[in-house]
């Protein structure tokens, strides 16, 4: 079938696109989609011969769902790509293999492709200026769409390409770097120097803004690509800018003429993105660098535009820029960066005193905090702490070194308390006897009765007695001491009685009864009183007791008479046995034996009368 | 009891502000004597109180020379009695934390441990006051370790707050049999490297916590400072065969305390003055110890 009219009608549905104003975009308009999906026919088909295990052979849109055509594309390029790497394998082993794919195609598809590339370019323009279409990136950084009403999908396809370009990216390093081949190249291109130099630098801004916008791993390893590089060749730099890359990404590649070029001095300098190169299929080298738009779009159409312009021409067109030109281009380009960057407010991180409300979430723990810690840090116990405390543990114990608290040294605070030692046994007094005392000793003090134990008093009056007869015996004229009138208490009135208002001086005769006086047991009343019966009754008791006492004197003097002759008996006995040696008796002994002197009279006569033998041959006086 | 709580408090803070005119009269009479003993003249501020201050010298003996500081004073009269204390945590403590407040009940002789439940510690603080407590000590954790512990002397003694760090329970180590069982006999305490001041004063808080032991004693427990950490070990020693020989098993909790306030005041009295309080992000922190050398 022949593709002219879709072809155009594609090409058409491309211009479209590409005229309509980008916030349209933003509003699903039927018209603005079915010219997406034309464009997006039309590449498919551009693309669909180059593919060897093409499923489809053209993209259908019609009815179908923006992720289904997107699932087509990515099934259509999946093996594409690997393709295009098999390629560039071969294009690597055989660099003259490059000349002639180049030789090849410089006529035909220039236009064409050209023609292709710019729209492309013009498109990813827009699509910049749209800003993110994913989640995820940076905004200087963007994942261009191919495909323009199918934005999504060709971003996921675009990254899906820069990873696996990302992968290739360090194979290629690792081949392609290599500082005989760069130092080659060097040789060669000296001179298209000087023609090159503004591109240079312009691509260097470019590098520089993109290193210091984005985060993107891509980007990171790029720049260490880059600065490699850069490191390695400066000079190479002048010379390839030149070929209308200025942009590290796709860049034109609108010269055909110097496209192989620059496809080789990317595969040399390891370049990333751009090298993902089939040299005949622009096209595709457009589609897999869309990737790496950057913000410098504009000034890059511009650029490419001239060199659209300019095929064949190669970069010679440039100004030639001393070199500090050129330096100051840069230094120009670094001061924007700078002013740029300074205007825009500042990462969290340094802002000064951030509460957790001013900085997105969870990034606390993505930072490396870093605080200077006065403070000594905590020990950590190990063994040799241990054993170092151990010891130190048993040196106290063996001299017996101890921090204990001590008990103080006890200062008597008050006297100690004497103890009185209660007497238990009932007082001898009654309480009305002491409180007589009492009395006395408040009235009259001196003449108040001494309190004095009993034994005391015993002891007094024995000695006032003995002093009494000593004074006696010792002074010649002897004036006993004159008694003195102390008041006694007689103890056997009745209260009743002594509250009778009494004279002072009243004998004791008056106070005490008769019978307190004298109780008698004896002969009372007097021989005058007596009857006549009365005295014969005395004269009898006196008889009898006479009588009775007579007996008894009697007796005694009979014992009496036998004790001495016992005693006259045993002192004889003694003597005797001291003259017979025999059988020695003391005097004590036989003085022991005798009943004591002051024996009472009446001991019975039959008892204690020790028994004696008495020597036969004794005489008794 | 309150009268008499804010009497004594009265004399003590009385006693608290003669301490300065207390100081200025020892001050002088030092002079005196410095100058007496090197052959110097009076200083001429000196010259009128002279001779009433030279009369006072000769009379001093060693306990009137040094003047009486009344830090300390609050531990004047603890060796008389045996000390009693009572342990309590934050609120809600965790299991290993009851656990660990339990041992410690142990290690302390004489003490009680009370549940927290809801109380305010003004309250803990009046009823410990009531029935004559000597201390009250309070655990805190985070997340079931134990990382805080406060010692409050109560009839308005100082209050010591430290940090714990390292710490190892009894009951972590599992096999209740090389552990075994806590003898409660008084310990014999040692205090090692506390020479400064603050040290001083650290080590008379953490000794009236414990009663005056036996001489004979098996039981040890040791308070180590190395750099302001002071670890705490508890030991029982035997001698073996001959008079060299000392094995030393440790059973008790293990821990290292940081000290970092002294106040002047019991726990909740947060208006009491300070008597010290680590500096932490000082410049010069790291080059200086606190309680030790």
């Amino acid at each position: 079938m022949s593709n002219s009219n879709p072809n155009n009608g594609g090409l058409e549905a491309l211009h479209r696109l590409k005229s309509t104003e980008p916030p349209l975009f933003l509003a699903p308009s039927p018209d603005l989609s079915q010219a997406a999906r034309l464009a997006s026919k039309y590449v498919f088909s551009l693309l669909q011969p180059h593919c060897p295990k093409s499923p489809f052979d053209n993209l259908l849109v019609d009815e179908f769902d923006a992720e289904q055509i997107w699932q087509r594309i990515d099934i259509q390029s999946q093996p594409l790509v690997s393709n295009l790497r098999r390629e560039l394998n071969k294009f690597e082993k055989n660099p003259e293999l490059v000349s002639k794919g180049f030789d090849r195609f410089k006529d035909e598809k220039k236009t064409q492709e050209r023609e292709i590339e710019e729209q492309y370019d013009e498109m990813d323009g827009y699509y910049d200026d749209d800003g993110d279409k994913m989640d995820g990136l940076d905004d200087e950084e963007e994942m261009d769409g191919l495909d323009e009403g199918e934005d999504d999908d060709d971003d996921e396809e675009e990254e899906e390409e820069e990873e696996e370009e990302k992968g290739r990216i360090a194979g290629i390093e690792d081949r392609f770097l290599k500082v005989k081949e760069l130092e080659e190249f060097l040789e060669d291109g000296e001179a298209r120097g000087y023609g090159l130099q503004k591109k240079k630098g312009n691509r260097k801004v470019d590098k520089k803004k993109k290193s210091e916008g984005s985060d993107e791993e891509d980007e990171e390893e790029g720049e260490d690509d880059e600065d490699d590089a850069e490191d390695e060749d400066e000079d190479e730099d002048e010379e390839l800018g030149d070929l209308g890359f200025s942009d590290d990404d796709d860049e034109g590649l609108d010269k055909l003429g110097n496209a192989r070029l620059m496809l080789w001095t990317r595969l040399v300098r390891g370049d990333k993105a751009k090298i993902v190169v089939d040299c005949c299929y622009f096209g595709i080298i457009m589609i897999e660098e869309k990737g790496f738009k950057s913000k410098s779009k504009p000034i890059k159409e511009s650029e490419d535009s001239d060199f659209g312009n300019d095929e064949g021409s190669g970069s010679m067109h440039e100004e030639i820029l001393s070199t500090h030109e050129r330096e100051h281009m840069r230094h120009q380009s670094d001061i924007e960066q700078m002013e740029k960057v300074n205007l825009e407010p500042k990462t969290w991180t340094m802002q000064g005193e951030v509460t957790a409300a001013k900085r997105p979430k969870n990034s606390a723990l993505e930072v490396d905090l870093d605080f200077e810690h006065n403070i000594r840090p905590a020990p950590v116990i190990t063994e040799e702490v241990t054993a170092t405390l151990e010891e130190i543990i048993q040196k106290r114990i063996l001299e017996g070194r101890f921090d204990d608290v001590q008990k103080p040294a006890t200062l008597p605070s008050k006297a100690p308390r004497e103890y009185k030692e209660m007497d238990e046994n009932k007082s001898k007094k009654g309480l009305a006897e002491v409180y007589e005392e009492e009395y006395v000793q408040k009235t009259d003090p001196a003449s108040a009765p001494l309190t004095f134990s009993d034994e005391q008093k015993e002891a007094s009056m024995l000695f006032k007695t003995l002093c009494l007869k000593l004074d006696a015996l010792s002074h010649f004229h002897f004036a006993p001491k004159p008694v003195i009138e102390d008041m006694s208490i007689q103890a056997n009135v009745p209260a009743l009685a002594l509250e009778e208002i009494a004279p002072v001086a009243i004998s004791d005769a008056a106070i005490l009864a008769p019978e307190e006086i004298f109780a008698g047991k004896g002969d009372i009343k007097e021989e005058a009183e007596l009857t006549q019966e009365e005295r014969k009754r005395r004269r009898a008791n006196k008889k009898r007791k006479f009588k009775a006492e007579t007996a008894k004197r009697i007796a005694n003097k009979a014992q009496t008479t036998i004790w001495a002759k016992l005693r006259i008996i045993v002192k004889s006995t003694a003597y005797m046995s001291s003259i017979n040696k025999k059988n020695p008796l003391t005097t004590e002994a036989a003085a022991s034996l005798l009943p004591p002197d002051n024996m009472p009279a009446k001991t019975p006569i039959t008892a204690a009368v020790p028994q004696l033998t008495v020597p036969g041959n004794l005489v008794l006086p | 009891m309150f009268r008499r709580n804010q009497r004594l408090r009265r004399e003590y803070l009385y006693r608290k502000s003669l301490e300065g005119k207390e100081r200025l009269l020892y001050e002088k009479k030092r002079k005196i004597r410095e100058a007496f003993q090197e052959g110097k003249p009076i200083p001429t501020e000196l010259r009128n109180e002279e001779a009433a201050l030279r009369r006072e010298i000769d009379l001093e003996d060693e306990h009137t020379a040094v003047p009486r500081t009344t830090i300390d004073d609050e531990y004047a009269t603890a060796s008389e009695k045996d000390p009693k204390i009572l342990i309590t945590t934050s609120r809600n403590p965790s299991a290993p934390l009851t656990q660990f407040v339990k041992e410690l009940k142990f290690v302390f002789p004489n003490a009680q441990r009370m549940n927290r439940g809801g109380q305010v510690i003004s309250e803990i603080i009046e009823t410990c006051r009531a029935h004559d407590f000597t201390d009250v000590v309070l655990v805190h954790e985070h997340r079931g370790v134990p990382d805080g512990l406060v010692i409050s002397h109560l009839p308005f003694g100082p209050t010591a707050y430290f940090s714990l760090l390292n710490v190892v329970t009894r009951h972590d180590i599992k096999d209740k049999k090389t552990v075994g069982t806590m003898p409660e006999a008084y310990p014999h305490l040692i205090f090692e490297n506390f020479s400064t001041k603050i040290g001083e004063r650290t080590s008379t808080i953490l000794k009236h916590l414990f009663p005056v032991p036996k001489p004979d004693t098996r039981r040890i427990v040791t308070f180590a400072n190395q750099s302001d950490y002071i670890s705490f070990r508890h030991h029982i020693y035997e001698k073996h065969g001959g008079p060299k020989s000392i094995e030393l098993k440790e059973i008790g909790p293990r821990f290292e305390l940081y000290l970092f306030k002294v106040k002047l005041g019991t726990v909740d009295q947060n208006e009491a003055q300070i008597e010290w309080v680590s500096r932490p992000y000082m410049n010069t922190s790291k080059k200086r110890k606190v309680l030790g050398d």
